[in-house]
């Protein structure tokens, strides 16, 4: 059983028309639950674009798209997975709290229910004390974990995120990787990750998946094998150099590749 | 500040009286230059006195009272006025919002209006007064006023909470799709809270715009009980009692100043959470 | 020339649901007039409208002319005034504290009822009252925009002159100047109209009944709904003619400008 399962997927915008872009073709993957993948490659490699294909914010132009066992359309309508974007995305005019509910609300829940999965929530994410302060009260950081507080928060399977940590600085990047490691591992939650980091994709994923663009496909599968239990240590080991160093060459291969050709449309 | 600016205007005045020709006078030959006798320009504490003294001589009231009430008879309609435009207005932007065709056979006529003088329409709105029957419905004469002031305050709430409703990120838009949620959820959830701010100054101009179309549909047929009829009486009186239009004046500006106010002050309790920036 | 083909093509596929639902708009209140045999008090029919505009053009014609020359003369001074006044404010900062909030309050007030007054202060013939009180209106809406065009500008512009130990005049004509442009040009597109309406209605004061706005009056109580309507349009027109005047001068301004 897969979490998600990606079969020849094809995207193409703008058919037939003179801006034609060919976003992805035949793309396949099959992530496991409970699996952390990350999706890493250059700008225009169409990992966005695949994320948005599992979210079903998007339609594939051929293939299918299969989450929780379901295609992608019901997923959605099922509320089968939560997303983070790198903008936080907080509606400012809602406290912290609310801001949590917001995906409970829609769902129906009644009033209790939903307070006590925020108070939940925010004690996973570490912020019990702002649950009533507004999110422009909070800083980058923090105003991304409560994002991945409210992507949690209906206790989806499936999380999706798109370069969540892109407009943190190093520092507090590196304490959110560790932080979204300790809440996933915590709540057993399967994650799609996209960044363009490669010691982020490493440090926190079980597999990476190297994609390259026009087409967008998937050039190379790293298997990171740096065990379970990742800390602060981890990012000093060996294995996780080597790990850095085989998705490197992946993206230098593909990359050596297409200057290689002389392609210039990029 | 704002004191102080009024005691320049004062300040301004008082000395052209001082200095001024008392029948008028010509600047470069043209005649522009205004009257400062008694009765063309009173001094600034004559207008303030007046207040004080009765409206009519041997009457009980005094001009202060009549004043006041004309003002807040005006102020009852341009209330109105404003509440019926902005009904209209965040409707139909809704509507706009929801259907793309609506918005772009309407806006256009929406925009180009507010550069057009739509209070030519005022005499013709305020005449169906007392003569039109709607079955045992008979339009009273201040509907009009009102009619008008709506019909002027719409134009800019509808332009300024489209603009709102259409302001939400494209991200939002992406999250709220991510959760299957309906349009109208949609618009509750998000498109009416990012809207507040570009409907706050919209509504501001809605706000002035309908005292604008009372006040001048009550001068252009002097609807009785208004403040615009009173600085036209008034007006015509100046001759025995200069200081009394400006009284009426001050009336009327106190009224554009209240609906301001009220105006302002949901402004404030709306925005009271939200981060201090402004929306241009 | 393909591209200006297309050009052409989109600009009236946009503009295609606006004409089509003016034309249904029209027809819909031509047919509305004639089907409920509406008293011509309440609605008269587009048609008669338009006959009486095109027999009366003439009257119409010189009745315009007298509003929108009491508009633009009270335009000109008023933008003058207000550009005048407006260096003045930029480089008296405290004068700019003591001017806003005044500017800022008569925005919310009717001010075009001071035209009561005026009219008492010239003869009662004159069109100075309702030019004084147009320009009055415009010179409040450039003052605050074209002050605002002039101290608020780019700090690090001023940085770098103050770099080149530019005097105040230098940082005058080679920062402020430049950045204000836009927002006169903007600011006339709001008082162009502004103009036209504030002319319009000063003229329901008394004083000279030459005007659009008296003719109206005029019309009305006569009776003559259907001539009445035609001065509205002839307010409507004119109206457009200014705000198209203005819209032209930014446009003019914005040539020499890269895109």
């Amino acid at each position: 059983m897969s979490a998600v399962s990606i079969r020849n997927a094809s995207k193409v915008f703008n058919l037939g028309k003179s801006n034609q872009v060919d976003a992805l073709r035949n793309v396949s993957l099959d992530v496991k639950p409970g699996e952390f993948v990350s999706l890493i490659g250059p700008s225009g490699c169409g990992k966005s674009t695949l994320l948005r294909l599992i979210a079903n914010l998007l339609e594939p132009t051929n293939g299918d798209v299969v989450v929780n066992d379901k295609p992608a359309a019901q997923a959605r309508l099922d509320q089968d997975y939560g997303m983070a974007f790198q903008q936080a995305g907080l509606f400012e005019w809602r406290t912290v709290r609310k801001n949590i509910e917001l995906p409970l609300e829609l769902k129906g829940w009644d009033k209790n229910a939903r307070a006590l999965r925020a108070n939940e929530m925010l004690q996973l994410v570490q912020l019990p004390e702002f649950g009533d302060h507004y999110p422009w009260q909070l800083s980058g950081g923090m105003q991304q974990r409560i994002a991945i507080a409210r992507a949690l928060a209906a206790h989806p399977p499936l999380l999706l995120m798109d370069e969540p940590f892109g407009a943190l600085d190093e520092m507090t990047r590196e304490y959110m990787q560790g932080e979204l490691l300790r809440i996933c591992a915590a709540t057993g939650t399967t994650v799609v990750f996209v960044t363009h980091s490669i010691p982020e994709a490493v440090y926190l994923s079980n597999r990476v998946v190297v994609m390259s663009p026009r087409p967008g496909r998937i050039t190379k599968v790293v298997d990171v094998s740096l065990g379970g239990e990742r800390n602060e240590d981890t990012r000093n080991r060996t294995a996780f150099f080597e790990a850095i160093t085989a998705v490197r060459e992946g993206l230098r291969g593909m990359h050596a590749a297409h200057v290689g050709l002389g392609n210039d449309d990029r | 500040m704002f004191v102080a600016a009024l005691a320049l205007v004062v300040v301004i005045w008082e000395t052209y009286k001082a200095l001024g020709p008392a029948d008028g006078g010509t600047l470069l030959g043209v005649r522009i230059l205004p009257r400062t006798s008694e009765y063309a320009m009173p001094h600034v504490w004559d207008m303030f006195s007046r207040f004080n003294r009765p409206e009519v001589r041997g009457s009980d009231r005094s001009v202060f009272d009549a004043v006041l009430a004309g003002a807040w008879y005006s102020f009852r309609l341009s209330a109105a006025g404003f509440v019926m435009g902005g009904v209209v207005g965040v409707g139909l932007a809704v509507l706009m919002a929801r259907f793309k065709l609506v918005q772009r056979g309407v806006l256009p006529y929406l925009v180009v209006s507010q550069t057009v003088p739509l209070i030519a329409l005022a005499p013709l709105v305020v005449s169906w007064g007392g003569k039109l029957e709607v079955g045992p419905f008979v339009w009273p004469r201040w509907l009009s006023a009102s009619v008008l002031g709506a019909f002027l305050a719409f134009f800019p709430i509808a332009v300024g909470t489209l603009r709102g409703l259409a302001a939400a990120s494209a991200a939002s838009v992406e999250l709220m799709q991510s959760y299957a949620a309906s349009w109208t959820k949609t618009l509750f959830k998000l498109r009416f809270p990012t809207a507040v701010p570009y409907m706050v100054p919209a509504f501001r101009l809605g706000a002035s715009a309908s005292v604008i179309g009372v006040v001048v549909a009550e001068i252009s047929t002097g609807l009785r009980g208004g403040i615009g009829r009173l600085i036209i009486e008034y007006a015509r009186e100046a001759t025995g009692d200069p200081a009394k239009v400006y009284t009426a004046i001050f009336g009327a500006a106190a009224l554009g100043l209240t609906m301001a106010g009220v105006v302002i002050a949901v402004d404030v309790f709306v925005m009271r959470n939200r981060p201090k920036e402004s929306v241009s | 020339m393909n591209r200006v083909g297309n050009l052409l093509r989109t600009t009236l596929g946009n503009a295609l649901p606006a004409i089509v639902f003016g034309a249904l708009f029209l027809g819909f209140w031509e047919w509305a007039v004639r089907f409920f045999e509406l008293k011509p008090y309440f609605l008269t029919a587009p048609s008669a409208i338009w006959e009486q505009f095109t027999s009366n053009f003439t009257l119409i014609r010189g009745a315009a002319t007298v509003s929108g020359t009491n508009a633009l003369i009270g335009l000109l001074a008023g933008t003058v005034l207000g550009v005048a006044m407006s260096f003045v404010l930029s480089r008296f900062g405290f004068l700019n504290q003591l001017i806003t909030p005044l500017a800022v309050a008569l925005n919310a007030v009717p001010i075009f009822v001071l035209v009561a007054v005026l009219n008492n202060m010239y003869s009662i013939t004159s069109e100075i009252p309702r030019r004084i009180m147009v320009a009055l209106v415009v010179y409040f809406i450039v003052l605050v925009n074209v002050a605002r065009g002039l101290t608020q500008v780019s700090p690090t512009h001023v940085e770098l002159m103050r770099s080149y130990a530019a005097s105040d005049v230098a940082i005058l004509r080679k920062v402020r100047i430049p950045n204000a442009i836009p927002f006169l040009f903007v600011s006339l597109k709001i008082a162009a109209p502004a103009a036209v309406i504030t002319a319009f209605v000063s003229e329901y004061f008394g004083g000279s009944q030459n005007g659009l706005g008296s003719r109206i009056s005029s019309n009305i109580a006569n009776s003559k709904n259907a001539a009445a309507w035609a001065y509205v349009l002839a307010a409507c027109l004119l109206g457009l003619l200014f705000y198209l005047f203005s819209v032209v001068m930014e446009s003019l301004n914005r040539k020499g400008e890269v895109k």
